[in-house]
């Protein structure tokens, strides 16, 4: 009645960057035979009030891979438990817990990638498109002493987005982060790009 | 970024899309099992012309109504109807909320707290008068008028 014999798959854990939810665990080894995967969760309110309930994954029920997007079933901002079991054939092994529970909270948020270009006097800028949940701060500034940093808020990344109508000979520069809303948090800011534009500097 | 004021009470960490887009993947499912179609329990008199210092008061009732007895009560058609990932969606984003709303108990705030207090008493007391499975069904059914009305205090 396929009992449990084949192990359970261990060294559970979550790779979160920029609210992408990778669960990945070491790989049950049976020589010659593909192993297959069933991931299941269970957010703070069923764990709490329902514990008996688990929920299929979105994507990894069941799976080859020793690994799985949870990004889909990771819809609030709270604790999730997470647990996986492998299959072969009619053999299955007991279910394997996540040893902590996963919050997106916890997610690692990069600098965006970002394109700083000139369109004759135009300011422009190209944000890396991070999916629905980004919004982006712009910090632009023109290159002289005492300048001033002026902020745009940007959403969504991904398209073309005019800062500026720039001076001739001037030079402006740009950086940007992010804000994820669902989790209230920033990432650190980009490295500062430049851009000078042609032509003779107006007397100030 | 976008909160919920509810009056005083504000909440971050929840993304009001996210919510709707729980309800709509089961709506028709959840609805369609709705045969008491000449009643509703959120009904316009008790959703309408909430004050904001009422709303913390009232949501607070409201999501505790919600998780500690319809959700509760439910999540045996959610495995049956197949429809577990919107209730977790749902349910866990409403614990949230929750765990983030803090009404005043300050004794100036009684009359606005038994204003909401009554608001809510109409909507249990509709509730109490179906019957239970019946009267589950139609409360989970109208999140989608409880998500209308919060949608107006997410700025």
């Amino acid at each position: 009645d396929g009992a449990a014999v084949l192990p359970a798959p261990q060294n559970l854990s979550v790779q979160s960057t920029n609210m992408k939810h990778v669960l990945t665990w070491s790989p049950v080894m049976v020589p010659e035979e593909t192993v297959y995967y069933s991931v299941e969760y269970q957010g703070e309110y069923e764990s709490l009030y329902m514990s008996h309930i688990w929920i299929p994954s979105s994507w990894c029920s069941p799976t080859a891979g020793p690994e799985c997007d949870i990004t889909d079933d990771i819809t609030a901002t709270v604790p999730y438990s997470l647990r996986v079991r492998a299959t072969l054939g009619s053999q299955t092994s007991a279910w394997s817990t996540l040893k902590h529970p996963f919050n997106r909270n916890s997610t690692i948020l990069t600098p965006p990638g970002m394109e700083v270009t000139k369109d004759g006097f135009h300011l422009v800028i190209k944000l890396e498109d991070l999916g629905p949940q980004f919004e982006f701060f712009v910090a632009y500034w023109r290159r002289e002493p005492g300048a001033k940093e002026h902020i745009k808020m940007v959403r969504p990344g991904g398209i073309p987005m005019h800062l500026e109508t720039m001076d001739p000979g001037a030079t402006y520069c740009v950086k940007a982060r992010t804000f994820v809303k669902a989790i209230g948090r920033y990432s650190a800011f980009s490295q500062a790009e430049c851009v000078k534009v042609q032509g003779e500097s107006l007397p100030l | 970024g976008q909160e919920f004021r509810f009056g005083p009470c504000r909440v971050e960490g929840v993304v009001l899309q996210e919510l709707w887009e729980a309800f709509w993947d089961m709506k028709d499912v959840v609805q369609a099992q709705d045969n008491v179609t000449s009643v509703r329990l959120l009904r316009k008199e008790i959703l309408q012309n909430v004050s904001e210092a009422e709303s913390c008061y009232f949501i607070h009732s409201l999501l505790k109504f919600y998780l500690n007895t319809i959700f509760k009560n439910y999540h045996a058609k959610a495995v049956k109807f197949r429809i577990l990932r919107s209730f977790s969606t749902l349910a866990n984003n409403f614990a949230v909320i929750m765990s983030k709303l803090r009404p005043r108990q300050e004794n100036e705030m009684f009359s606005i707290s038994e204003n909401a207090r009554r608001r809510f008493l109409l909507f249990q007391g509709a509730f109490k008068q179906l019957d239970r499975e019946a009267a589950l069904t139609k409360a989970f059914g109208e999140m989608d008028i409880l998500l209308t009305w919060m949608q107006k205090f997410y700025q």
